[in-house]
């Protein structure tokens, strides 16, 4: 019972942002600027030509990228990858967060030693 | 053959949180990698997580409210990770919200269609997912000696 108390409480929560964000949307729409998704994150579908995928991504055969000219479509299909060949993007994101996660620990043990060894004083 | 000895004893409660968190750090990480698991891994991965996400407010429920009611205390502890954490719930949420709102083979396997065709969910996807990378580590490391030391009861074996 309590459980889903808290449950609901959550999801009242995150039904809250959501809104704000749909809010976000219907009163500034143009806060990103410019028309049209044309950044490297406008994905693919199968079967559907991709605008562009990650730097270094390896693009299967047979799956289709949209260049953005009218005849610029390449033969090339993106599904599911999971190919080994794109494992550095996998070790890319995990460096980030190691390296976020190890500076945030060091700012942290300093600053920890630093007030115990003023209370040392 | 060495004798394998007896793990050490850690609260079911604590067991849950340290993997059931550990889970939803590599599932996040996994899934922020789109270029390596590609849409239907990413989006998939992404419904989940955005399940993981309330499932883990939930269990931290009892933090949230006793935090947030000592928050105008001059002292008070955990500010910082207040502060951190819930813009982490801000850009986590929006980043699950706008990539269903895009999603092109999740909803479509459902069998729901969304008649949006709007660049502002896209950017807020990308914009989203980079805060929430920038995010997630700050969040877990902030915990850093609670991972550790339960990291170190849970993987360490107890002498006889």
């Amino acid at each position: 019972m309590r459980f889903l108390r808290q449950l609901a409480a959550a999801t009242a929560v995150v039904a809250l942002v959501v809104l704000i964000g749909l809010a976000w949307h219907h009163f500034a729409p143009g806060t990103f600027g410019g028309q049209g998704g044309t950044g490297p994150h406008r994905f693919v579908v199968r079967g559907q030509p991709a605008a562009a995928v990650h730097r270094g991504v390896k693009v299967l055969p047979g799956v289709e990228l949209n260049t953005g000219g009218t005849s610029g479509v390449l033969p090339i299909q993106l599904g599911d990858l999971l190919e080994p060949v794109n494992l550095a993007v996998l070790w890319n994101t995990a460096w980030i967060e190691a390296a976020v996660i190890a500076g945030v620990v060091i700012v942290d043990a300093g600053r920890r030693k630093l007030r115990r060894t003023r209370r040392a004083r | 053959m060495s004798e394998s000895l007896p793990l050490r004893r850690v609260a079911a409660r604590t067991r849950l949180d340290f993997w059931f968190d550990a889970a939803i750090l590599v599932g996040y990480t996994v899934a922020y990698s789109y270029g390596f698991t590609g849409v239907v891994i990413h989006e998939w991965l992404g419904i989940a997580l955005g399940i993981a996400l309330l499932l883990h407010i939930t269990l931290h429920w009892d933090w949230v409210v006793r935090t947030t009611g000592r928050l105008l205390r001059p002292r008070g502890p955990d500010k910082l990770i207040w502060l951190v954490n819930l813009a982490l719930l801000f850009a986590m949420t929006l980043c699950v919200a706008s990539g269903i709102l895009i999603s092109r083979v999740a909803l479509p396997e459902l069998r729901i269609s969304l008649p949006l065709d709007d660049p502002f969910w896209d950017r807020a996807h990308t914009l989203t997912a980079e805060v929430t990378l920038g995010l997630v580590p700050v969040h877990v490391a902030l915990r850093w000696r609670w991972i550790a030391g339960v990291g170190r009861r849970l993987l360490t074996r107890r002498p006889r």
